[in-house]
């Protein structure tokens, strides 16, 4: 608990307060995120997680200055070094974008220019931001292409994107993240698109990276796993909000909202051998969002307030927190509690944590 | 957000009543059904493009053409091959605007003698409206003087020809619009023929690929290297200069772009994996061709073909210019360009009408390609 | 493995693909010398990673391409042979496959009863209320509702439409379905839907499955026994449990070391394994091949290989 307590001292680097971002569509208004909170604290990797359409990417699109359109931020602050990022103008945008926060994306290839060698296209960001000479920024490239573990760099500068492989292209694609020398990295599913040895290797590399540097890390995926590799905390998203928010330890040894349990004990480990507890239905319309706890209409264990009033974040811990009525005094008459599927999973997960450890 | 402490709750969330926690047990949950109507991929393409204005305008600008086109040659009262050489070269008189000074048939004739002006042999009565200079020229009086030409040449007092007249005293209104029809028609027809060959070629190219594909490609790099204004005369002597030829000559070589196009969509298509499900399930390769990879391919095949009809317009202009156009009475958009500029200088209208029409028709058709191009972008589908 | 209880049987299949002419001429081994069999109502999962040769291995059985050499036998017949009407006959009335990409793998401008009723109608169904009644059948089979039949792809998620792309592939009836990637496209909470939809319906058809997949958990819960593919071959077949159990080929350790789980506490502390065929193998005396080390558990090595593994 004692290490708990210094987690919450850490200084705050950035804070996201009450996000609001809609998507105009001609169906009507997307309401992608619904007004999220959280802290980033130095030197910690924050997971986000949720599938597709939970507003995950939408909102570090926001902190990124990068949306669409056709996207209106319409509420909320993102505070960083004491400006107010969803007010920075494009212009001044590439101030803190590269420089102060970098991102790595789910597809390395595409985030690559396919006719620049990957010298030029490191040093690139180097000459322009730190207004390095030639042989700096090259020196300096060569350094950081050693860090991200790319053997021979020397050879590997000159060479274009096509000859390397998915997993090497991911570390040049952090190396120019890094040129910056950003306090914040931002990873989109950086590990999707590639293999799985390959993905252990690169999950090993931002965790190296973040220790040197003492790094900010943002981590969006939606692989369960992954979670429980790098993050320190994890925010549970569904339907444009934040429904749980703890430490890695707490999201998976005490979850508490139905949302959670049914992403804990929805896929198979290695030792499952039952039926998997599949959430039925499918993620709402976020042009129509359910009233209350937009995750009721798929939930085994929704009660009648979840389809009247929005729950709001009831506090578990000093650091865990969810969104969900079950945590109310007055839901314990129904004696929900987590499903023993997952009970029983969390058992065998601690026991085979405490062989390992 | 704050958070709120579960032994310390705020009032509003102690005094909730018990019944809100009753537990809604749902045995069975099914997928939703839609809120929203199912929109096909067309519907959608139409909602986008009904948005853009540019698109719209110009889509009212072609389809007011056409309609033109079909009606005005009806209802003028005079035939586009009727002759009247009293009647030539006059210029524009509209009823209702003649008053206000525009298009009321007068014309300002120069340095004439003033002692003809009354004679009535030559300037009837009435004919005369105003003398605008009067000078001397080698002790001859001179005048400029304004004249209602209608008048002057002696034309019944109800004629009017709201765009004047040509050279042989046609009506310039019926011929425009004939003439529009004519050219809508060369290329319609043109670009049908090109489609039709240019898909069928490029989807079998395209779909087989390999060997089939070679041949099919070198083949139209032959015929792509034939110069088309040769290839037209050559049409010319064989099925003399009619609309047929003319549509054969730009056929000969224009299916080839339609051909690529459709060639290159179907290598992007073919290893789709909804081609390979299809595939699997023993779909026979015309239902594949014509079912499967074929409507995904309309999106830019209709851009391409809006594209292709003003390019056609053109195309027949030019060679009507030089001499190879329709067969004379018949006119186009081109015939009469080309015998406007003849007379360019005296009877500026006469070139006039025509090059505005068709100027508006290149504009409508590029700028609605334009918008179709986007409205048929499925990258943008659902935006608005 | 030549074993008339198979109801798939893979012989020393080889799958290379040539591009360029003359002295450019590239061959690719996509699939080399792959060789397994696949009994009635089991599931056999095939694992590895992107470019192993799995997905094209699949692709070759239900003759998307045509095999380089070797044979596939279908209930004893051959099913790589030479192309004809009645070969294509029997493949899609046997076999359906079930592809990876949910957006892909749907034709954008059909609707999901053209798409789900086209194999009825290439067999020959013509009557239109009977094609409607079967799929509407089989929309409802997969968790979806009549409503759904007259939507086009777009409208659906991600699960709904690699159940649509489900319903497409069990309407003919087929015997072997081969599951190309059905989940990894998918996000982890619909992932769940999927598994259990197959698993329901291969109880209730009897149905065979080939299960390709690169994803190590799912290919473990879902399927009887697993072979791992490495560049064109395949490297270890054994039973679900033994293979994590005792896993021999360097390969499928490393691939077992590299699973991230669900567990903050094992993850921190998780010892990864590399593979390096160059330094784990040394094929310049002896040439590896497929040895049944125990029942059911094939792994291809070497024999001093097998010396020093088996140990």
């Amino acid at each position: 608990m004692a290490a708990e307590t210094k987690k919450q001292e850490r200084e705050v680097v950035l804070s996201v307060k009450d996000l609001k971002v809609n998507f105009r569509a001609y169906g009507g208004l997307v309401q992608a995120v619904r007004g999220i909170s959280f802290d980033l604290h130095r030197g910690e990797t924050l997971a986000i997680v949720g599938e597709s359409g939970s507003g995950k990417s939408v909102s570090i699109k926001a902190i990124m200055g990068i949306l669409a359109n056709n996207a209106i931020i319409e509420s909320g602050e993102i505070l960083y070094d004491g400006k107010d990022l969803t007010k920075v103008k494009e212009d001044d945008f590439h101030e803190i974008r590269g420089k102060r926060i970098g991102l790595i994306f789910q597809d390395p290839l595409s985030a690559l220019n396919p006719i620049m060698k990957i010298g030029r296209q490191i040093t690139e960001t180097l000459r322009l931001n730190q207004k390095m000479s030639k042989e700096d920024a090259k020196k300096r490239a060569l350094e950081l292409m050693t860090a991200v573990g790319i053997p021979e760099p020397e050879k590997r500068y000159d060479q274009y994107p096509f000859q390397f492989s998915g997993g090497m292209r991911q570390r040049i694609v952090i190396a120019i993240a890094l040129a910056g020398d950003p306090e914040i990295l931002i990873c989109d599913e950086p590990t999707t698109a590639l293999d799985v040895t390959v993905q252990a290797k690169i999950l090993e590399l931002i965790n190296q990276i973040k220790k040197d540097r003492n790094l900010s890390v943002i981590f969006i995926t939606h692989d369960l796993g992954v979670v429980a590799n790098m993050a320190d905390r994890v925010n549970v998203m569904y339907a444009g909000k934040v429904v749980e928010t703890g430490s890695a330890e707490e999201i998976f040894f005490e979850p508490a909202h139905p949302y959670t349990w049914a992403l804990l004990s929805s896929m198979p480990d290695l030792h499952t051998k039952e039926r998997l507890m599949a959430i039925p239905g499918t993620p709402p319309n976020m042009i129509y969002p359910p009233k209350g706890d937009a995750f009721a209409p798929r939930s085994e264990f929704a009660m009648r307030i979840d389809y009247e009033q929005e729950p709001p974040m009831f506090k578990i811990t000093d650091t865990h927190a969810a969104a969900t009525w079950l945590l109310h005094p007055k839901a314990a008459q129904n004696g929900i509690e987590m499903p023993a599927v997952l009970k029983a999973r969390i058992e065998r997960m601690k026991r085979s944590g405490a062989v390992n450890g | 957000m704050k958070w709120i402490d579960r032994n310390n709750l705020p009032e509003e969330l102690k005094n909730l009543p018990d019944s809100s926690f009753e537990s809604l047990h749902q045995e069975d949950i099914k997928d939703e059904k839609f809120q929203t109507k199912p929109v096909g991929f067309f519907r959608d393409a139409m909602i986008r493009l009904s948005k853009s204005k540019v698109s719209m305008i110009s889509v009212s600008c072609i389809v007011l053409i056409i309609i033109l086109a079909l009606l005005v040659p009806n209802i003028t009262g005079y035939s586009f091959t009727e002759q009247n050489l009293g009647n030539k070269n006059l210029p524009p008189k509209i009823q209702g605007l003649e008053k206000l000074g525009i298009a009321d048939g007068t014309r300002v004739l120069e340095n004439r003698k003033k002692d003809a002006l009354s004679d009535p042999d030559r300037y009837p009565e009435g004919s005369v409206l105003e003398i605008l200079r009067e000078f001397d020229s080698k002790g001859v009086a001179m005048v400029d003087v304004k004249v209602d030409y209608y008048k002057y040449v002696g034309a019944e007092d109800n004629r009017y020809h709201w765009f004047g007249t040509d050279y042989l005293g046609r009506d310039l209104l019926t011929r425009l619009f004939q003439g529009t029809r004519i050219s809508l028609m060369i290329a319609f027809f043109s670009v049908l023929t090109n489609c039709f060959i240019g898909v069928i070629y490029g989807a079998i190219s395209g779909y087989y690929g390999g060997k089939v594909d070679m041949i099919l490609t070198h083949v139209a790099e032959v015929l792509d290297g034939m110069p088309y204004i040769v290839v037209t005369i050559l049409f010319m002597i064989l099925f003399g200069s009619g609309m047929v030829s003319i549509v054969l000559a730009l056929t000969i070589t224009g299916w080839i772009g339609t051909s690529r196009l459709i060639r290159s969509q179907f290598y992007r298509f073919k290893g789709r994996e909804y081609v390979l499900a299809a595939r699997t399930l023993g779909v026979p390769d015309l239902t594949l061709i014509f079912r499967h990879i074929l409507p995904n391919c309309v999106g830019p095949l209709i851009t391409r073909v809006m594209i292709a009809i003003p390019g056609a317009i053109f195309s027949e202009s030019f060679l009507a210019y030089l001499g190879l156009g329709i067969k004379a009475p018949n006119p186009s958009i081109g015939v009469l360009l080309a015998d406007g500029q003849k007379v360019l200088l005296q009877y500026p209208y006469q070139t006039l009408f025509p090059a505005v029409l068709i100027s508006l028709l290149m504009i409508a058709f590029n700028l609605f390609s334009n918008g179709l191009r986007d409205a048929l972008d499925p990258t943008k589908r659902g935006e608005e | 493995m030549a074993d008339s209880q198979y109801i798939l049987e893979v012989n020393n299949l080889c799958q290379h693909f040539t591009s360029g002419h003359g002295k450019k001429k590239m061959t690719v081994k996509a699939v080399d010398d792959v060789s397994f069999g696949v009994r009635p109502a089991e599931t056999f999962g095939l694992v590895g990673e992107s470019g192993c040769g799995k997905t094209t291995t699949g692709r070759t059985i239900i003759r998307l391409y045509n095999p380089t050499s070797g044979e596939v036998l279908f209930n004893g017949r051959d099913i790589a042979s030479k192309m004809n009407g009645d070969l294509r006959r029997y493949l899609t009335d046997n076999i359906a496959m079930i592809f990876q990409d949910p957006i892909e793998s749907l034709n954008p401008k059909m609707t999901i009863e053209e798409i789900v009723g086209e194999g009825l109608k290439v067999r020959g169904m013509k009557d239109r209320a009977e094609i409607r009644q079967k799929v509407i059948e089989m929309l409802r089979k997969v968790g979806l509702v009549e409503e759904h039949a007259t939507r086009y792809p777009h409208e659906f998620s991600g699960g709904q439409r690699q159940r649509i792309g489900i319903a497409r592939a069990i309407i003919i009836n087929p015997k072997l379905i081969i599951a190309d990637e059905p989940v990894s496209a998918l996000d982890v909470s619909v992932q769940a839907q999927v598994i259990n939809l197959l698993n329901d319906l291969k109880e209730e058809m009897g149905l065979t499955i080939l299960f390709i997949a690169h994803n190590l958990s799912v290919v473990k819960y879902f399927s009887d026994r697993i072979g791992v593919m490495y560049y064109g071959h395949l490297v270890e077949v054994a039973k679900g449990d033994d293979l994590y159990r005792n896993p021999l080929h360097p390969y499928t350790k490393a691939l077992l070391s590299a699973i991230p789980e669900p567990n903050p506490l094992t993850e921190r502390s998780r010892v990864r394994v590399d593979y390096v065929p160059e330094r784990d193998h040394d094929y310049s005396k002896e040439q590896p091949s497929m040895v049944e080390v125990e029942p059911e558990h094939y792994v291809y090595c070497s024999p001093s290989e097998l010396k020093k593994w088996s140990v």
